[in-house]
Parts: C-alpha cells; structure tokens; sequence
C-alpha cells in the first residue's frame, strides 16, 4: 500500500488533492525592506506520499515548511489542506523538528514528552500508558522511558519528537531537516525507520532536507527549491521501487542519474 | 566541622569582648546592652507570647503581600511576555509607576485601609510586585520559540499551555524574580510597622527602643536576622526541588 502510490503522485487533475500549494508566495518585512521569501510556489501532494523538498540553506524550505503546518500564513496563494485552506496550525499535520534539543521539554522524562501529545489531543489517562508503551516500542525508546532528554544522544531526542509527533497520529507529518546534526549511521538507521513508520501508520509526509542523496533515497517525489526568492526549480518522480536499501539502492543507476540531475540543478541556480 | 569553628570564632570573640566591656563599663549600656541581658530578654519574650505572635503578625502581612504581587506579577508577566504588542500599549504605565517608593504609599494606604493587615500587606504587594513581573516578562520572552510551536502545533489551549509549557519553561527565571520579592518583602512589612502601623515585630522593636529597652530590640533584631535567613534557606530547597529549574 504504501509502495504503489508513485503513480498517484502525479494525479493532480481531477479529484481533489490531499494537499495542495496554489501559488503561495511569502514576503517578510515591509515597504522597501519587504524581502520576498517564496514565490508562486505550487504543488500537489497525495495522500501517502512521501515527498522530498531539498534545496540549498536559505532558499525558505523551513518557511515552506510552516505555511503549511499553518505557523505563517501567506502573503498570496493558498495552502489547502484536504479541501480546505489552511488558516493555523492543527493537530492533523505534526512537526518533526530540526533542533530536536530545543523541541523537547527538558523537565519531562522520554514518557512525559510523548504523553503531551497524547495529553494534547485528550486521550483518556487510561488509555495513555498503552499508547506510550506502543509508541516506545515503535521508536525504540522502550529503554529511556524514564530518562531526560539531555541525557539522550542526538539521535535518540529526535525518535523522541518522531514519537511524540506519531502520538498525536496526524494524517501530515512534517520534518524539517530532521537528522542534519546526526552522524552518518544513526541518519541512515532513522530514515529507513521514518519510511517504515510512515509506511506502517498510512502517513503522509513532507521530508525537508539540503542533502540531495537523503531525499532520493527517502522520497517518492522530490522537490528542488532555488533561492532568491524560493521557487520550485524541478519536480522530480524518483521511481526506485521500496523497499529500499541504503547500499543498492544508492547504486542503483536511477539514483545516480537523479542525484546528476539534482545537482545540476542546485549548482546552476547558484551561480 | 573545623571551618564552622573558625567561622564562628570572629562573632564569639565579638560577643565575648562585648559582654567584657558593658561589665567594666566601657560601653554605654542605654545602646550596648549586655549579651547576657539580650538572652535573657529574648527568652522572657519567647516565654510570654509576645514575640511569637509579633512575628505571626509580620509574617502574614509580609506572606499576604507576597502572595499577591507573586499571583498577579506571574500571570501579568506571562501575558505581557507573550504579547509584545499588549506590552508596548502597558509597559509606559508600569515603567512611570515602578520608580515610586512603595514606603511612599503608606500614607495613602492609611487612608485607604487605616491600620492592620490590610493596609501593611497592600504596601508590601505594591513593592514585590515589580521584581515578578519584571522578571516573568524577561523569562516568558525568553522561551525557546520552538516550544511555543510545539503548543500551537497542537492546539493546545492558553491555560493548558501556560501551565505545560510556558511556566515551567519560564520557571527557573520566574524563581529568581520570586525569591528577590520574599526578601523585599519581609523588609517593607518591618518598616511599615516601624512606621505607622502598630503591630508586628518592626513595631515591638520601636516600641523597646523608644522606652529604652535595648535588650529586648536587639533580641528581636537578632530573631528578625533568623528569620530572614531562614526564608531565604527555604526559598532556595523549595527551587532546587522544583522539576523546571533544572532545565
């Protein structure tokens, strides 16, 4: 279910779209100073998609990132979300994001962190301590339930956002660079984990990132932004078959060609 | 065990040389008395009431106040903190108010209340009422933005937020603000009593300085010492033990 949707991904036409960016632009400040951030910037997502946005720092992938969690609202355009335009933040569409150390309640324990999703969204307190075991087992945290996060490592405080953004079962999960400051492996370990999750509990996702090669490797689509201001510079469907594997897949002569491609792309906008 | 002796040496020997002197009459006694006779005075104190309920007296002016200015100056702060805008239209009004010497308004609190708990505790909740708002703003301010956020992410409604989110996040701030109004307020409930209103250990200390008693003013000098470092001792357990300061 989860691996045959690169067909639908494209299917914009027609029927109506699970998330949609209808050329949203974005400016920031006003009169002379006003710097527009984004321009015209449309797509399409469908549901169960996994897409990718990369694109060199600055370009306003995180400011993308938050029109559509609804934090910012547009300057023109709209982001509408399952047919509706998206006028503030909602529960449906989950944060996952960059600086994990900063998006975590330092006076929580891993537990308390995940139940505030829970708290947030009403469970009964009945039902909570099932859910966190649930979602502790799902995130491989079952063995830091009772510590704090600064006693985690990096990688283990970003399963616990992923965890607590997974308690509140959103329909859109959003994550913004969300293994730029992890070491190589424990980054591969989480993207393959986040691709099963998301698989495993029919999420959509939308995976900000600057590394061409994560976004290949996770996404069904991908997304190049160019900057000054933000811009879509190419939609790219990646078509490599899932289940994917960090070796072959990164050999596989499709990658290679989507990562030329990319890079191209990125390097032409910058000069 | 050793460095509390040697602490300790300097106010025996002081102690010692002071007794010494009143004995062989090198010190005036009508502002030197005796260490033997502030004891004595002390406990005659203790052992009558007197100083005991003296003290209730100002604890509860200076607590009453306290709480207040702690309630209104944590919540005041919070929402100033988070609205920039509501800020700018009442942060004028706070800055032309704060300078005024919270003794100054005793007069008027007089009028207002007369004499008793009231009128001291008004005045004392007017002084410890800057320190916590001030510093609430500044801590809310303050706030990791991720953790707003998180909040609005969400959806999680203001009073939910503010006791999840915001106040513990702004806790270990907040308790320093708090901590300085304890102390100001212990010293504003003293003085108003040494100054108008009739009750309280600042009172009996005027009242035995004035039918010249010095002992037992420098008896409640010494308690009111004590007490004060004792607020503060309990001030400090009560923040470590509090989950949010360790963030």
């Amino acid at each position: 279910m989860a691996v045959a949707k690169n067909g639908g991904a494209s299917g914009s036409g027609g029927k109506e779209c699970f998330l949609s960016l209808r050329g949203v632009s974005l400016s920031f400040g006003l009169g002379d100073h006003r710097r527009p951030v984004l321009s015209e910037v449309s797509f399409d997502v469908a549901k169960g998609e996994f897409l990718c946005v990369v694109g060199p720092s600055g370009c306003g992938k995180t400011t993308l990132l938050r029109l559509i969690a609804g934090l910012l609202a547009p300057s023109a355009g709209e982001v509408v979300y399952q047919g509706r335009p998206v006028t503030g933040p909602s529960r449906d569409r989950a944060i996952v994001f960059q600086d994990y150390s900063k998006a975590l309640l330092p006076w929580r324990t891993v537990k308390g962190n995940i139940a505030l999703g829970l708290e947030a969204c009403e469970v009964a307190k009945s039902q909570r301590e099932a859910r966190i075991g649930e979602l502790l087992a799902k995130t491989g945290l079952q063995h830091a339930a009772h510590q704090h996060p600064n006693q985690l490592s990096g990688g283990m405080q970003q399963r616990v956002q992923i965890a607590r953004s997974l308690a509140q079962e959103p329909r859109l999960l959003l994550m913004d660079e969300p293994f730029g400051a992890l070491d190589a492996i424990t980054r591969q370990t989480l993207q393959d984990e986040v691709v099963r999750l998301a698989a495993e509990t029919h999420t959509t996702v939308v995976f900000i990132t600057h590394d061409l090669e994560e976004a290949i490797y996770l996404g069904d689509r991908v997304i190049a932004l160019a900057d000054n201001p933000g811009h879509v510079a190419a939609m790219i469907e990646i078509g490599i078959p899932r289940p994917r594997s960090q070796l072959e897949t990164r050999e596989d002569p499709r990658f290679l060609a989507h990562r030329h491609r990319l890079f191209g792309l990125l390097q032409g906008h910058r000069q | 065990m050793r460095r509390r002796i040697r602490g300790a040496s300097i106010p025996i020997v002081l102690v010692a040389l002071w007794e010494a002197g009143s004995r062989a009459g090198a010190l005036p006694n009508d502002t030197f008395s005796r260490p033997s006779d502030i004891v004595v005075a002390g406990a005659r104190a203790f052992a009558d009431g007197t100083i005991l309920v003296a003290t209730w007296q100002t604890i509860e002016a200076a607590l009453a106040g306290f709480a207040f200015a702690a309630a209104a100056g944590v919540l005041c702060g919070a929402l100033l903190g988070l609205a920039p805008r509501l800020e700018r239209i009442v942060g004028p009004t706070v800055d032309a108010l704060r300078p005024i010497p919270s003794i100054a308004l005793m007069p008027l609190a007089l009028l207002m209340f007369g004499f008793g708990l009231t009128m001291e505790a008004s005045v004392v909740a007017f002084a410890c009422l800057w320190p916590v708002l001030l510093v609430t703003i500044a801590a809310v301010r303050g706030i990791e933005p991720r953790l707003l956020d998180l909040a609005r992410t969400l959806e999680m409604p203001f009073g939910s937020s503010l006791r999840k989110i915001i106040l513990p996040a702004a806790l270990s701030r907040i308790v320093v603000g708090l901590r300085v109004a304890v102390g100001v307020s212990l010293v504003v409930a003293i003085t108003v009593e040494i100054v108008v209103n009739p009750r309280g250990l600042g009172y009996g200390m005027i009242i035995a300085s004035q039918s010249l008693r010095p002992d037992l003013m420098y008896a409640q000098l010494l308690w009111l010492g004590l007490l004060g470092w004792g607020l503060n001792e309990a001030l400090s357990r009560a923040a470590r033990r509090w989950p949010g300061a360790q963030a």
